[in-house]
């Protein structure tokens, strides 16, 4: 882990991220739908590995099983909006029951360290698929679940949107908080964080809930935009892994490691992952392994990019 | 009665097979500190190749465990050689990353390439012996269970002995004890990882000819049995071949009994629901020394 010298936040440019903004704002009106469908699956993958990256990068525990958050929250609302719940309603009441199941399971799952944790937050994710399908009843098991509403792109666009800078605000938050720094304590050395008054269990399950929040409420997000889910596309491992795989690549620890990680692996998946039709789970399996052998920091902690972002001030300690 | 019979031999055998890849599991993970989230795949590969030979040279499954042995051994070290050792060189929470990462990267990796190969469909075949009946034919066992049962309970001593008995085996424990201690006393620890590797791959690739022999196989299989074999470690303890042994029996048993009583739907869930159980009322495992 390098450490930093805090840099005050001087951006590349006022303007630029102005221009940026402007351009992200008056998109649905200037382009075709396409563009639109891009920013929104960036937006769903930055959400997913910015929240993730709240356990897994400043906690230290890689939660495998993140992405069992957000189709808990898409088929919660699924089944509060076909029970005849108005949206809003259903929203919260998803959100909020997922973020109950996150605190119900932190307790237990954070007695298990390093891999073992790993490995049975995976476990839930292949639970919840196996639930979804199980009770076809609440669910429609794998034929799916669908609600009914006119489509509305520029709608959707401007929720996975403003929900993508809500994540990246409540992370910043975390990292600047005295809460973000007992969670980095945790991932430096556990006992002496212990030792050191971090009342260790609390934060780590809060953690958990936090981390959840974001995710939890893309579900409904999600499901208003494709109006269908099912169980393997939800609980999937594409869906599952391919947010943790940017958030690492990326670099994880680190604000700004998942938002670099999603813009490269989405235009990495944009120019050719979709050409491939066999073996894109291979093909991500190779990433994670490449990354895993030879850059676990990520992109951005390689010497060249990191100074640069020092420079720009885009980096902070964490 | 019968029924009962029944299901609790299928459901010793199932935790006979569980074990024995579970103890390899464990092994590897004692000596080198790596959870490998690959090792169900070298299950679902053991049991591929076995099939394979099978289909195309007509190799009777109990033979193909004499070819898998030293195939798998060989694979095993090679695995350990490629990718675990610059794994278990790195650091902290690095060397977490770097090992959920990689190993879970394989894992894909083979899942994927094993589906683009030999496609998505069961491939299991019909072996069967005479049986053994019992108490004027109440009693029915099928004698290529118990057959496989008695394989499983041979290897499982075999490799006690090797662990017991010989230098190697003892170096190998020592290891596991204590890293540091055992490279200071003279024991080659990066030997001592790769004849582990083997080992453990070894053995999940021989429960794997034992899984074909019972059920079927498809490539997605893998991921689903390594979370079993968390399962069993948590249980048993770890490093310890009987606890992952009555692990796995206990983890069998359930499971078969939930696919009788409940659902067959359920048995998928059961293992992940009594690791939830045991990590909230004994987190220690049954035999409580390791902490995990």
């Amino acid at each position: 882990m390098p450490t930093t010298t805090p840099a005050p936040p001087r951006w590349p440019g006022w303007t630029l991220l102005l221009a940026v903004i402007l351009v992200l704002v008056g998109l649905p009106w200037i382009t075709s739908g396409y563009a639109g469908r891009i920013i929104i699956n960036t937006c769903r993958n930055l959400v997913l590995a910015l929240s993730f990256d709240i356990v897994g990068g400043y906690t230290g525990y890689i939660n495998l099983g993140h992405a069992a958050f957000f189709g808990i929250g898409a088929y919660a609302f699924g089944i509060c909006v076909r029970a005849g719940m108005p949206v809003l309603l259903a929203g919260g009441a998803a959100i909020l029951l997922t973020a109950l199941f996150a605190a119900l399971i932190s307790y237990p799952f954070f007695r298990l360290r390093g891999p073992y944790f790993a490995l049975a937050t995976f476990g839930l994710l292949k639970l919840c698929e196996e639930l979804a399908l199980t009770l076809s009843g609440l669910t429609g098991g794998s034929g799916g679940l669908s609600v009914v509403w006119p489509e509305n792109l520029t709608l959707s666009y401007f929720l996975n949107l403003s929900l993508a800078v809500c994540t990246f605000l409540t992370v910043w938050l975390v990292t600047r908080s005295r809460f973000g720094l007992g969670l980095v304590s945790i991932r430096e050395d556990e006992p002496v964080a212990r030792a050191f008054g971090v009342s260790v269990v609390w934060y780590k399950c809060a953690a958990l809930v936090v981390s959840a929040l974001p995710a939890a409420a893309l579900g409904p997000v999600y499901l208003s935009d494709r109006l269908y889910i099912n169980p393997g596309e939800m609980f999937g491992l594409e869906t599952a892994l391919m947010p943790i795989t940017m958030a690492i690549l990326g670099g994880s620890g680190l604000l700004i490691g998942p938002v670099v990680g999603v813009a490269f692996l989405s235009l990495v998946q944009e120019v050719l992952w979709t050409q491939l039709g066999v073996l894109r789970l291979a093909s991500l399996g190779l990433v994670l392994a490449l990354v895993g052998l030879f850059m676990p920091g990520g992109l951005v902690r390689l010497p060249p990019v990191y100074t640069r972002l020092c420079r720009w001030g885009l980096v902070q300690e964490g | 009665m019968t029924a009962l019979v029944q299901l609790l031999i299928s459901g010793v055998l199932l935790g006979g097979i569980y074990a024995l890849a579970a103890f390899g599991l464990a092994l590897i993970f004692g000596v080198c500190n790596i959870l490998n989230l690959a090792h169900g795949e070298f299950l679902m590969l053991g049991a591929l190749v076995c099939f394979l030979l099978g289909q195309s040279l007509g190799i009777d499954p109990f033979v193909s465990i004499l070819v898998l042995l030293p195939l798998f051994f060989v694979l095993g070290m090679l695995f350990e050689r490629g990718l675990i050792r610059s794994v278990v060189e790195k650091t902290g929470h690095e060397q977490l990353t770097a090992s959920v990462l990689v190993t879970l990267g394989l894992s894909l990796c083979i899942e994927d390439v094993a589906r683009v190969l030999w496609g998505t469909e069961e491939k299991g075949f019909y072996y069967s012996l005479p049986p053994i009946i019992l108490g004027q034919g109440t009693i029915v066992i099928s004698s290529v269970r118990l057959l496989a049962l008695g394989c499983i309970v041979g290897i499982t001593l075999v490799v006690h002995q090797f662990l017991v008995r010989t230098y190697l085996g003892k170096a190998l424990r020592a290891v596991t004890q204590n890293r540091r201690g055992a490279l200071l006393v003279g024991i080659n620890t990066a030997h001592i990882g790769l004849l582990t590797c083997g080992i453990g791959t070894m053995l999940a690739a021989v429960a794997g000819v034992f899984y074909m022999l019972l059920y079927s196989v498809n490539p997605s299989i893998g991921l689903p049995l390594t979370l079993r074999y968390l399962c069993i470690i948590v249980l048993g303890g770890l490093g310890s071949l009987f606890g992952a042994l009555l692990g796995g029996i206990i983890l069998g048993l359930t499971e078969v009994f939930t696919g009788y009583l409940l659902n067959p739907h359920w048995q998928e869930t059961v293992a992940f629901l009594m690791l939830v159980v045991f990590l909230l009322v004994r987190p220690q495992g049954l035999f409580g020394r390791v902490q995990i």
